[in-house]
């Protein structure tokens, strides 16, 4: 096989695993800073969400109730900053940090019994003759569940945000609070909402990360991918349909920089590693330049400038 | 020795503090009867790596040595935060601390002055003090043996080695893989990933798959913990070599054998010495000859005529026959850096920054 062709046969479906559990953070952090919250308690989230998911499958021996279990503590996780940013007012990044702290911490506690365990989880799809197919037939067989709930939830999340009413609530809520609640519109239940949902989110994130993609539980695993979700928010525009090509640009990016050393490219590692960023940052700038605006809700925009 | 990502440690998490709050609740209550010793890991004792080895020795001194107790604390960051541990271990009334990661160094060589009756074991380090040792083991011999193994079992003749920095002590640990596949397989190649930190499990998962796309069968590692190496390595069908703890129980099929500590022996043989009064500080290092690093057992992919050459090997290591530093030794750009017959000087060995020919990848 010349070196080309390792880099690109299986790359696709290298960047779809390295990107869902990224994709699905993505989602959620965009819901609530749709609505005016951001929440840097991400990272903690998905840890927490990764540690919960992973003991549950350990201890039920069924990887569907760990995503449960996980989307379930990233959500309980969350309910601690809609308390403390919304319910308290409190400042959000400081409020966002400290449940960052929060999952960091309580995820290594808690996790150190699991680290080491064997769980069963997910088997890939069976392709049949497809999987002997170049590309697609890589693409078929490496598909596992949390990659399709990723991929589905974003078809999902961007009608209901465009084509609904309570889709059209919750973009007011970003846009103008004062008018949202001139329409008869709760603004604070609007949020409370769309942060647990971003918990749920990034803690199934986190149960994708160790439930199904690594299979381990190891502490801090998600090594930063979920602060890298606060600030994808921006590549993507707030919009959920672009968090997929977003997602993807980095998780793409990050598998790159290992099959460009598994096929023996002369680039340095070090410059290898700084890829995603190095994407991320092109990606931000055309747009910027581009829109010449960021597309950003004006509540949240409010939250920055305050 | 281990290099931290500064990064990683410097930041004090939330859990560092509950396990100093921990460590303080467990060194008050904690009585002085016996002879007590503390010991304090960098990272999570159950890591199956390297803070596992040591806590593996620290349950061997306990078991070994008549009269002793033992008191351990994990997550300590390489910070004044060692020193306050060490310090409420001595008054909860440790007389021995083992400090094992490589950043404790100077917290211990200022704690000896303060506390000159404690004496202090430091894992890697290069000083002494009037009551500091340092202890540490050579992996490589271990690990030309497991290159051995990986360069018989490979079809492809393709190798693998997913590492985190291109540090000396990986650097070393990747020639020598090599070294060791070379001398059973001549055309065996290694390609080396790196992942660019200590523990990213979701990048170790992709580095081996894309090793494994690429048409290689073999493994080896260097990272915190093997054990997303390893499953992902029995998942996908192919071999890997464990490093640090022998991790065959995560991954029965695919684990060939690997390099491991065995800090125990030592451990007690110094605690003995301390105890008889004869210990003097020094540099003690081991190992595969002293049995301070072991071979893993073989995997059921070993066949027993590769088993038999391979212990033959050991046995001429451990006889002073063979020499895995020595020359002739060709770098990756086919230029020569030892003459056949010529051993390696220390200080080439000890800053190694260059692959040896059949190394696929970049040292920079």
């Amino acid at each position: 096989m010349d070196s080309l062709e390792i880099v690109f046969s299986g790359f696709l479906i290298s960047a779809l695993r390295s990107a869902t559990p990224l994709l699905l953070a993505l989602l959620g952090e965009c819901l609530g800073q749709r609505t005016g919250i951001i929440n840097l308690g991400t990272e903690g989230q998905m840890l927490i969400g990764a540690m919960a998911g992973y003991g549950a499958t350990a201890a039920f021996g069924n990887p569907w109730l760990g995503l449960a279990a996980g989307a379930g503590a990233g959500l309980s996780l969350a309910s601690v900053h809609a308390t403390l940013a919304i319910g308290a007012r409190a400042n959000q990044f400081a409020s966002g940090l400290a449940v960052w702290m929060l999952g960091s911490g309580l995820s290594a506690y808690f996790g150190a019994a699991f680290v080491g365990r064997k769980i069963a989880s997910f088997d890939s799809v069976d392709a049949g003759a497809v999987a002997t197919w170049p590309i697609v037939g890589s693409l078929v067989s490496g598909v596992t569940p949390t990659v399709l709930i990723a991929l589905l939830l974003v078809p999902v999340i961007g009608i209901w945000m465009y084509r609904t009413r309570t889709g059209l609530r919750w973009r007011a809520v970003g846009e103008s609070p004062d008018s949202a609640r001139a329409a008869g519109v709760s603004p604070a239940w609007v949020q409370v909402q769309a942060v647990l949902a971003g918990g749920l989110l990034s803690g199934l994130g986190g149960a994708a990360l160790s439930v199904d993609y690594t299979r381990t539980w190891a502490e801090g695993m998600s090594a930063g991918r979920g602060l890298v979700a606060v600030g994808l928010v921006i590549v993507a525009r707030w919009n959920p349909w672009w968090t997929l090509p977003a997602a993807l640009l980095f998780g793409g990016a990050e598998a790159l920089s290992l099959r460009l050393q598994a096929a023996n490219t002369p680039i340095s590692a070090h410059l290898l590693h700084t890829l995603p960023y190095v994407v991320s940052l092109v990606v931000l700038t055309l747009t910027y330049v581009r829109a010449r605006a960021s597309g950003a809700p004006a509540g949240l925009t409010a939250v920055m400038d305050r | 020795m281990k290099f931290r990502n500064p990064q990683k440690e410097s930041t004090v998490k939330l859990h560092h503090l509950l396990a100093s709050a921990a460590a303080t609740l467990a060194l008050t209550f904690g009585a002085a009867t016996a002879q007590t010793i503390g010991y304090i890991y960098v990272g999570p004792e159950k890591d199956y790596g390297y803070n596992t080895s040591h806590d593996l020795g620290r349950q061997f001194v306990e078991k070994n040595v008549a009269g002793t107790r033992t008191l351990h604390v994990e997550n300590i960051p390489e910070t004044a935060e060692v020193e306050r541990v060490m310090e409420r271990m001595i008054k909860s009334g440790a007389s021995i601390v083992f400090a094992t990661s490589y950043g404790y160094l100077d917290y211990a060589i200022a704690l000896g002055k303060k506390y000159p009756k404690v004496s202090f074991m430091h894992a890697g380090g290069l000083k002494l003090g009037d009551n500091v040792g340092t202890y540490w083991a050579n992996s490589d011999d271990a690990i030309y043996l497991a290159g051995m193994a990986a360069g018989s079992v490979t079809k492809s003749g393709k190798l693998g080695f997913i590492a985190a920095f291109p540090i000396p002590q990986v650097v070393r640990s990747i020639n020598a893989f090599t070294l060791g596949a070379q001398a059973v397989n001549p055309n065996a190649t290694t390609t080396v990933v790196w992942t660019g930190g200590w523990l990213d499990p979701a990048k170790e998962a992709e580095a081996s798959n894309s090793l494994i796309d690429a048409g290689v069968d073999v493994i080896g590692e260097q990272v915190d913990s093997p054990i997303t190496i390893a499953q992902t390595a029995e998942k996908r069908g192919i071999h890997v070599i464990g490093k640090d703890v022998d991790v065959s129980k995560f991954a029965p099929k695919a684990v060939l054998t690997g390099a491991s500590w065995n800090w125990g022996p030592a451990m007690v043989k110094v605690v003995n010495e301390i105890k008889g009064g004869k210990w003097k500080p020094s540099h003690i290092r081991g190992d595969l000859k002293d049995g301070t690093v072991v071979l893993d057992p073989f995997g059921p992919a070993v066949t027993e005529p590769v088993r038999k050459t391979i212990l033959a090997k050991k046995d001429d290591i451990l006889k002073d026959k063979f020499e895995v530093w020595s020359g002739p030794l060709v770098a990756q750009d086919g230029k020569e850096l030892l003459a056949a017959g010529k051993p390696m000087s220390m200080e080439m060995l000890e800053s190694m920054d260059f692959f040896v020919k059949g190394v696929v990848g970049s040292v920079k």
